[in-house]
């Protein structure tokens, strides 16, 4: 995206799409910026709050689903917190990540790649094993060897467990995982 | 006092100190932490970042599981505190997403609940003179930069906090305890969170600048409340002092590590040698 102020696709329905019963105040938006002004990412995304409240109005649904935003978002809460409106920015950001697939640069993918090795063990074990996780994700991210040096104090100082929790919870929420992604291919 | 308790994941290992030191400090001032019977993984940030359906369903289970025990739930990591209270609302709220859920937990929970921290049943149900009265080992002298970073403090409808941009419930936990609470303006940004693994420069400049104020307002370390938060100012410290050359050198506690070692219980049983920065100098004072 060059320029953002620029529209080059609308969608009138986008508004409707991400928030069909009015619930996240997008409209009420007043572009104050005081969410931006206080964004804990506002130094590394790419769309700031406020200009993501104005995009969905406008339609932009590539430029959002395509923006760094979406994924440097670290759910801190500040935005909403801070609005005289409450535009829920936060559960915008969680609606657009939920209709996005990949990141748009290998150092965001990481982010995508994370999230879904904490599902896979959540799914697996019905708790998340860390270590198993850490080393899945070092794995399938290429990061092998940042803060290798860490895991000998973190073990020895019984900071991480060798072996995976074993709970009799596994199996029903393996099943839960199940159910909410055949629900999510129906939708 | 007796209450369902729900440990979460972090608990389990890297925050296995911030466990020891609840369930330590709990049994001094003689209130019960009853675990949740085969509770599972609350769906974290991985879980609202990709599906609302999971992210009401995890919590959900854990929660219909709790209602049996008829007791108010009691949380301590953050973020399982904001999921379990965010889908406790949404679920109460919302008759649709409720009938969906069941369906896919195989287990009815109609809301109704109330998920409290560890620092609210200090607070209000123990209260602080009694916190005061039960202190053996003052920690006169100590000054102590009270950290609560997002999960506590935001969105409004679920925070823990009268004040979502000065709170008080640790500082006045800490006073009670002997220490000083220092006035310091970065008790509620955020550290950075998960993003340690994934973006670990973003969290040594947010944890970084966290520390160092902290430093700046005259603390001698830190406390907190969220295992994520602990574990980016601790662990990542000596990364946040290598890529600035600068020493910070605050040791960074659970509210409850200090809280026990203020009440007499032994350094070892509240999981003191398993923090990174050394904080034996301060606690020697």
């Amino acid at each position: 995206m060059n320029n953002p102020a620029t529209i080059t696709s609308v969608n009138q329905g986008l508004l409707e799409k991400l928030d069909p019963e009015g619930k996240l105040n997008l409209a009420s938006c007043l572009q104050c910026a005081r969410c931006s002004a206080g964004c804990t990412m506002r130094l590394e995304t790419d769309i700031l709050p406020h200009q993501m409240n104005r995009m969905v109005l406008m339609g932009m649904e590539d430029e959002l689903l395509k923006s760094k935003a979406i994924w440097t978002c670290v759910s801190c809460h500040t935005c909403v917190s801070r609005c005289p409106m409450k535009v829920d920015t936060p559960a915008l950001v969680d609606k657009l990540r939920e209709m996005t697939q990949t990141a748009p640069s290998q150092d965001l993918e990481k982010i995508n790649i994370f999230n879904n090795e904490m599902l896979k063990s959540m799914k697996q074990f019905g708790r998340v094993y860390e270590l198993g996780m850490m080393g899945f994700y070092k794995m399938r991210a290429r990061d092998l060897f940042s803060d290798l040096a860490k895991f000998p104090t973190m073990l020895l100082k019984g900071k991480m467990k060798i072996f995976p929790p074993r709970t009799r919870a596994a199996k029903s929420v393996s099943a839960i995982f199940d159910k909410v992604r055949a629900r999510r291919a129906k939708r | 006092m007796k209450y369902a308790f729900f440990p979460g994941c972090s608990m389990e290992s890297t925050a296995g100190d911030f466990r020891m030191s609840t369930l330590a400090v709990a049994e001094a001032l003689g209130v019960e932490l009853e675990e949740i019977p085969d509770w599972s993984c609350c769906g974290s940030t991985p879980a609202h970042a990709t599906d609302s359906l999971l992210a009401a369903s995890l919590p959900a289970r854990n929660l219909a599981i709790a209602q049996d025990m008829g007791k108010d739930v009691v949380v301590c990591c953050a973020s399982c505190y904001s999921r379990l209270a965010s889908a406790n609302v949404a679920l109460a709220e919302n008759a649709d997403l409720r009938a969906q859920v069941a369906e896919i937990t195989g287990r009815e929970y109609a809301g109704g609940l109330k998920i409290r921290h560890f620092l609210q049943v200090l607070n209000e149900d123990i209260g602080l003179s009694e916190i005061k009265d039960s202190v053996v080992k003052s920690l006169s002298g100590l000054k102590v930069a009270c950290y609560y970073g997002c999960l506590l403090t935001r969105p409004k409808e679920l925070s823990i906090l009268n004040d979502p941009e000065d709170p008080q419930l640790m500082d006045n936990i800490m006073a009670a305890a002997g220490a000083e609470p220092v006035e310091w303006p970065y008790k509620t940004e955020c550290c950075g969170a998960s993003f340690s693994i994934t973006r670990t420069e973003t969290v040594e400049r947010l944890s970084g600048d966290i520390l160092r104020m902290a430093k700046q307002s005259g603390a001698d370390c830190i406390v907190a409340a969220c295992p994520l938060c602990q574990s980016n100012l601790d662990l990542r410290q000596a990364d946040v002092e290598k890529a600035t050359g600068e020493k910070i050198g605050l040791p960074v506690f659970y509210f409850t590590q200090l809280l026990g070692h203020a009440l007499g219980i032994p350094d070892a049983a509240l999981g003191i040698n398993k923090l990174m920065v050394d904080p034996s100098a301060i606690l020697a004072r």
